[in-house]
């Protein structure tokens, strides 16, 4: 008898944002001109899937799921589809679903590809320590990856409000400022977490290897993110950079995250043992 | 007991005439009750607005027969002296209750989709409850069509955006900032449409005016009507670190700023978004000015394809508005209990009576 697992669970849960995804793209040709109960009931019934996927795991192995890259691919993609569904409760920022699905899909796919989802004879990110330093930097990775939301939206709607004047007076995303302020906090909030998640590893890493520090592929690479939002928080906050351009770096950035964290993390002895 | 209204609007009489047949709010009690003292009706609503005088009656006469009274008490009541042919519209069910549905739904109003005639129909309802005019028929009526306002509003796209310069000016301002509380406008020229703009954006929240023209008495002018200051014209760049929305509606015959000054004025403003309104004719901002990080600029033509733009996707609305309503009104005579319930099947449907004392007097006011 076929038994459902939870990577079935969440397998439909990717089916739906896809959808959500091809519905997005309707909505975008259409200039975002009507409010889409329609994506937020998709994503929302897509999130309950991943909930559900989520508790059966954690239930089965009697532990938090966060010990390895298809969980904490998860994780990150759970914490954005939850932010949305609180943030879209306010109907004037539903329209937000639009941009948050194809990111969800693609860390779905992402996650669901073969070889991620391992399990040796202990996890691969040992707690506690460890795990809240998983647990952290995920969430930052989050935070980061809404901020990239965000920053799309921004970019698109003032890319309209210079271009294409009439689009921009129809459509229903928030204010410039708005998404700018939201944009800014999550960088802040996201690079909080980071710092903080950061240390925690450090600390670990003392624990377990005698050292703060480790010339390790994804401690150097880790660094180097942490640089790069650090500077864009300067950026914003010392030089008054303009919107536009700290929203193409939020991309940039949350893009250079998501196309080079799984490599790093093959390099790693300390990460992929 | 059916349903009927006699009422003139924007669309049939002149505002001279509707404001000869105005009723002031204190008087409407006592015109309810005499409309029911007079045996015309049973009960009445009498909504008046600057662009409409309507009474709406439920009565037990012959329809033909209470129209023709109710028309003749508001004239009598007004002590109406002026032309005979007054163009009033005579309407009983079910196109009385139609024309209600499209009224309060904003329909039938000056400007097409607006929203403030629902409020104004409320009070009138609620002045004629509060007098004891109402019953059992009106009472559903007016009920369900604030009902009816409420379903084309959220169903259709009717109410969405701006049909006027000044009105989208305001929401092009509502999509680049987060709140127009703390924006600063200013005001470059006394024009009469820059003055509307800058109205309506005071009207949404902007309390931070500054206000300057060639001649310092005319800015100083509009500057204390509006609630603002007035700054000589030599000195406005001068304030143009604080400004957010700029209004430009000056006679200059060239560019007042173009995008080199324009450049130079920016750092000051450490990234914080720029709107520029231009509804000068010839324009006075360089349009190349719209080319600088987090500078928007409008010109007129912009506005006005805006707003027409508005206008049109209303106007292709009215056609499920109109099935919505026609809907409505068919469940409503349908349930309606006694007298006023659906006919029986076969039965032919009443004719509305639209008839006018004056032959040359318009019938429905929906009728093109």
């Amino acid at each position: 008898m076929f038994e459902w697992t939870d990577r079935h669970y969440f397998a439909l849960a990717v089916v739906l944002y896809g959808l959500a995804t091809l519905y997005a793209v309707f909505l975008w040709r259409r200039g975002f001109r009507q409010d889409n109960r329609v994506i937020y009931i998709l994503l929302l019934a897509g999130a309950g899937l991943h909930s559900i996927a989520m508790l059966k795991r954690g239930f089965s192995f009697q532990r938090c799921p966060v010990t390895n890259l298809y969980e904490a691919t998860l994780f990150v993609a759970w914490t954005v589809a939850a932010s949305y569904l609180v943030f879209g409760l306010v109907r004037r920022f539903r329209f937000v679903g639009a941009f948050a699905a194809p990111l969800l899909l693609g860390l779905g796919v992402f996650a669901l590809m073969p070889g991620l989802d391992r399990h040796g004879p202990q996890p691969e990110f040992r707690p506690p320590l460890s795990s809240l330093h998983a647990t952290l930097v995920l969430l930052a990775y989050g935070a980061f990856g809404l901020a990239g939301v965000a920053a799309l939206m921004f970019v698109k709607q003032e890319r309209d409000l210079k271009f294409n004047k009439a689009r921009a007076a129809q459509a229903f995303l928030p204010s410039l400022q708005r998404l700018e302020v939201v944009m800014v906090r999550l960088l802040q909030v996201g690079f909080g977490l980071l710092t903080v998640g950061l240390v925690l590893g450090s600390g670990w890493l003392k624990q377990e290897r005698g050292a703060y520090f480790l010339p390790d592929a994804k401690i150097l690479w880790s660094l180097f993110i942490w640089l790069l939002y650090l500077s864009l928080v300067v950026a914003q906050g010392r030089f008054w950079q303009s919107g536009r351009r700290l929203a193409w770096a939020a991309m940039g950035a949350f893009a250079f995250v998501m196309l080079t964290f799984w490599g790093f993390n093959l390099l790693s002895d300390i990460h992929h043992p | 007991m059916p349903v009927v209204v006699v009422g003139l609007s924007h669309r049939t009489a002149p505002v001279e005439v509707r404001e000869c047949l105005a009723f002031p709010e204190a008087d409407i009690p006592a015109a309810l009750a005499g409309v029911r003292a007079r045996g015309l009706a049973a009960e009445a609503v009498i909504l008046c607005t600057c662009n409409r005088v309507e009474l709406y009656a439920a009565t037990d006469l012959d329809p033909a027969a209470a129209l023709a009274g109710l028309r003749a008490y508001l004239l009598e009541n007004r002590r109406y002296t002026g032309p005979a042919d007054v163009a009033f519209y005579t309407l009983s069910e079910p196109q009385s209750l139609e024309h209600l549905f499209r009224v309060v739904s904003g329909l039938d109003s000056m400007v097409l989709g607006e929203t403030e005639i629902a409020g104004q129909a409320k009070k009138a309802y609620d002045l004629a409850l509060r007098a004891g005019a109402t019953g059992r028929r009106l009472n559903r009526a007016f009920q369900r069509a604030f009902s009816v306002a409420k379903q084309v509003r959220t169903e259709t796209q009717i109410q969405r955006g701006s049909v006027s310069v000044a009105s989208v000016a305001v929401d092009l301002a509502e999509r680049i900032f987060a709140s127009l509380e703390r924006c600063t406008v200013m005001v470059l020229g006394a024009g009469d449409t820059g003055e509307k703009a800058a109205k309506a954006l005071l009207s949404r929240g902007a309390h931070s005016l500054v206000v300057t023209n060639r001649s310092f008495e005319r800015a100083a002018a509009l500057a204390a009507e509006l609630g603002g200051r007035a700054v000589p014209f030599d000195d406005w760049s001068a304030e143009f670190a604080r400004v957010d929305i700029l209004i430009s509606s000056t006679a200059a015959p060239g560019y007042v700023l173009d995008r080199a000054r324009l450049a130079a004025l920016l750092p000051a403003r450490r990234g914080r978004p720029l709107l520029l309104i231009d509804i000068a004719v010839p324009r006075d901002i360089d349009p190349a000015v719209n080319q600088l990080d987090g500078v928007f600029l409008y010109d007129i033509d912009d506005l006005q394809a805006i707003a027409d733009e508005a206008l049109r996707q209303r106007q292709e609305e009215i056609a499920r508005c109109e099935q919505i309503i026609r809907a409505r009104v068919r469940d409503l005579l349908e349930t309606a209990p006694g007298p006023l319930a659906a006919p029986a099947p076969g039965a032919a449907p009443a004719a509305p009576v639209t008839a006018s004392p004056d032959p040359a007097a318009a019938g429905s006011p929906h009728a093109r």
